[in-house]
């Protein structure tokens, strides 16, 4: 449901919500944050739990860098501690490290939600018609993308051709030393495609109107409005619950570890 | 009414060169489209087609670095006073690689992209679209499938989706059957003989059996850029054959037949073609003259198929897939529950339509691909890639062969020449032509280390009736040193003419394995494979026919 909303709406409300983790220094609001996306991407989007549970995992270990940071060294990270608790909704010193610990899952998990729900050919599409974006850059970011995913077959070729001047077979996966060596190759390779791109693109008529029309661009529907009220509503709310009751959890917390 | 007397677009005196070249790279060369006409430009690999083909909006040398001396005009308008962009609405261009045509993401975006840079409105883009795509065959579930996931021959048929659909005045297209499969080429010809009287075609093609029909007029360039010769079709492929073979130009298989029955005292009322009608004209020909023309016809056929069952050497096989499913890298399995062996000596062709997972195939057998599932056995074997530009790992031409000679320096220079490669020795090997480059990719494969099995990726895309009998040859003497040689093509004439066993692959999984002129006579077997008989057992079936 989430994948057929428009992507600007989408764009600016995570962008919202991760704002909204960053500047609300409480681990309840946080949790809420992490619940909503979690929710949303399970129940709306028909995603399995144990993925979502596994898209937590790089952000978690990101996340317990901060913890340990301030658990371990809390004397050293004074500063960062004196700084955390002056803003606004600022919380205790222990709970500094909580709360950077599940606001890095919070702001990673709104990002994963945007980009596991949006088309990145309809969000640049979206882009040149709402915020007029060049569409040379537009096309530009179609071609990258392009390229991204080109470079995995043409360094999978590379390896092809040297295996055979090598006369045994590529590893299944590539060591780090046969990864370095095709970096200087792939870069040629994504120089040479970008110049012929640009060619294509100019012999196809880029840039020769003032004015050009995107076909088939995504178009608001009343469900982006649905979309947006809804979520903006939940964040009120659980800055809300956070406000209301402010630090309980790292109070929690911080009673089981003394 | 269609003023057919000012050329839509001309060349006068013109002559490229490509910065620190010491040489020319096209022309000097003089000719004009007319409108409504349709254009077939034919020369060698490396004469200079696409480079002069680039110069009619300016592309060379406003976007890509060349001197150009000479005028060119189009509609009355010197090329150069506008950006090359502003042209597209008057002249579509197809290049060479599908792969540099593809800028949306994805096959509707492709197709709507130089409608879109028009300011065309929404609904005629979306009339257009559809229109282009019904055309090539994609049906409305495959629309929204990313490029980035397409086969080779399928980007080729979008990019050509996209040329139709510009509606432009001027279509100038590079190889466009190159990378497709007989039945889709054929697709594409009805499209471009369906085009309006008004619309004029520039066309660059080596595949010409088929084209013809299409084509009002021929231009010949030769190796070193200049035009030699030209006219209308028919009668230049009987007067110019002998030319056109010197200078290594291909010859319709409809003309060769000609100059056989020509060489035997039967001069056919009007020039054939095609085979369809070449075998009217035989059948009208008198008794006597027939029962020669048969005979005739019979000693060519061996010529252009080969006949024999040969099952390679006796012996272990060299390379053995069981029960193997086949994926290219970070993609699903397209072919399942493969078995396959290759024998020493042996020549097999892969064929089958676009996207039918031939080139994984090929990989796969050759050892530089893993099989997802199921059993390959056999050492390494050597693969030319289906993009030449994938293989080369030097810096010059020549580095390029020697690799493959194992440092043999005295070879390398005949090795080139063999391949019509000299004097190229010291250029970078992605400054060459395409048909150089499948030229130098070729001699450096099947010159290298000696595998017991080589598998070629669609040898003959870009490769000009020179470089396929050199080809051809050096296939026949890796046979005859007992190394297994698998081809995978679309060319089903070179397929005939090279391989005496072929296999069918459609429906995810090997259809047919057999002699290749018993498969390719099988009208339902390649019905079902997307695939089309080639010109030659036209011939051969009429001879059936008239022997029953």
């Amino acid at each position: 449901m989430l994948s057929t909303l428009h992507p600007l709406p989408k764009l600016v409300i995570c962008c919202v919500w991760v704002m909204a983790s960053i500047l609300i220094f409480d681990a309840t609001f946080q949790l809420l944050a992490i619940g909503a996306v979690a929710a949303a991407l399970i129940v709306l989007e028909r995603r399995s739990p144990l993925m979502v549970v596994a898209l937590m995992v790089p952000f978690a270990l990101f996340g317990f860098g901060f913890l340990t940071t301030s658990v371990l060294f809390r004397h050293e990270s004074d500063y960062a501690l004196r700084i955390a608790r002056e803003t606004p909704f600022g919380g205790t010193a222990l709970s500094a490290g909580l709360v950077l610990f599940l606001r890095a899952i919070a702001c990673g998990m709104a990002s994963a939600l945007f980009v596991l729900t949006t088309d990145p050919g309809a969000l640049v599409k979206a882009m040149m018609v709402s915020w007029r974006l060049s569409p040379r850059i537009g096309y530009s970011l179609f071609s990258a993308m392009h390229l991204t995913r080109d470079m995995a077959s043409e360094a999978q070729q590379m390896r092809m051709a040297r295996a055979v001047r090598r006369g045994r077979p590529p590893r299944r996966i590539p060591g780090p030393l046969e990864m370095a060596s095709l970096v200087v190759p792939l870069l040629a390779y994504a120089i040479r495609r970008a110049s012929r791109t640009a060619i294509a693109m100019e012999a196809r008529g880029l840039g020769a109107v003032p004015r050009r029309t995107v076909f088939a661009a995504p178009r608001y529907r009343p469900a982006d409005l649905v979309f947006a009220v809804s979520a903006v509503t939940l964040l009120v709310l659980a800055a809300g619950i956070a406000g209301s009751a402010p630090n309980t959890l790292s109070k929690i917390v911080s009673t089981c570890l003394k | 009414m269609l003023d057919t007397t000012t050329p839509v677009a001309s060349w006068q005196d013109v002559t490229v060169r490509y910065p620190y070249q010491p040489h020319v790279s096209a022309g000097p060369a003089t000719m004009a489209i007319l409108p409504g006409e349709r254009l077939l430009l034919l020369g060698p690999s490396g004469s200079g087609k696409s480079t002069l083909l680039q110069t009619l909006t300016g592309l060379i040398p406003q976007t890509v670095l060349a001197d150009v001396a000479g005028t060119v005009t189009l509609f009355g308008q010197e090329v150069g006073a506008r950006h090359p962009a502003q042209w597209a609405s008057a002249v579509a261009q197809l290049f060479q690689n599908p792969e540099q045509m593809l800028c949306g993401m994805t096959i509707e975006d492709e197709v709507a992209f130089a409608l879109e840079n028009q300011g065309l409105s929404e609904p005629d883009i979306r009339c257009r679209v559809n229109a282009a795509l019904d055309g090539v065959g994609f049906s409305s579930a495959q629309r929204s499938r990313r490029t980035t996931t397409l086969s080779g021959g399928e980007k080729q048929i979008v990019a050509l989706a996209a040329l139709l659909a510009q509606h432009a005045r001027l279509l100038v297209i590079d190889e466009p059957t190159a990378h497709l499969a007989p039945a889709a080429a054929s697709r594409l010809r009805r499209l471009l003989m369906a085009a309006p009287a008004t619309q004029s075609i520039a066309l660059v093609d080596h595949r010409l059996d088929g084209m013809l029909g299409l084509i009002d007029r021929v231009v010949t360039i030769d190796g070193t850029g200049r035009v030699v010769d030209g006219g209308e079709p028919r009668g230049f492929f009987r007067r110019c054959r002998g030319m056109l073979a010197a200078l290594g130009i291909w010859v319709p298989l409809a003309a060769e037949l000609d100059a056989a029955l020509a060489a035997a005292g039967i001069v056919l009322e009007r020039p054939p073609l095609t085979m369809e009608e070449a075998i009217d004209e035989l059948v009208a020909l008198p008794q006597p003259q027939l029962a020669l023309a048969l005979a005739v016809s019979r000693s060519f056929m061996p010529r252009h198929c080969f006949a024999g069952r040969d099952r390679g050497l006796p012996g272990e096989p060299v390379a053995v897939l069981s029960e193997v499913h086949c994926a290219p890298p970070f993609g699903p399995v397209t072919l399942r529950g493969v078995s396959l062996a290759i024998r020493r000596g042996e020549r097999l062709a892969i064929l089958g339509p676009n996207g039918a997972g031939k080139t994984t195939l090929g990989a796969t057998l050759a050892g530089v691909l893993r099989p997802r599932h199921g059993r390959r056995t056999g050492a390494l074997g050597g693969l030319c890639l289906q993009n030449p530009e994938n293989q080369f790992l030097t810096a010059t031409v020549r580095d390029e062969v020697l690799a493959g000679l194992d440092g043999a320096a005295e070879h390398a220079d005949e090795l080139l020449a063999g391949w019509g490669l000299a004097g190229l020795g010291e250029r970078h090997p992605l400054e060459l032509s395409e048909g150089q480059k499948r030229r130098l990719a070729l001699a450096a494969v099947t010159a290298g280390p000696a595998r017991p099995l080589l598998v070629l990726d669609e040898p003959t895309a870009g490769l000009d009736a020179a470089g396929e009998v050199k080809l051809r040859q050096r296939i026949a003497d890796l046979a005859e040193q007992g190394r297994a040689i698998a081809i995978v093509t679309h060319d089903l004439d070179f397929a005939l003419r090279a391989c005496p066993r072929a296999i069918i692959v459609a429906e995810g999984r090997i259809l047919a394995d057999g002699p290749t002129a018993e498969l390719l006579s099988d009208q339902a077997l390649l019905a079902r494979a997307d695939l089309e008989q080639p010109a030659v057992m036209v011939l051969g079936r009429w001879l059936e026919q008239g022997l029953c």
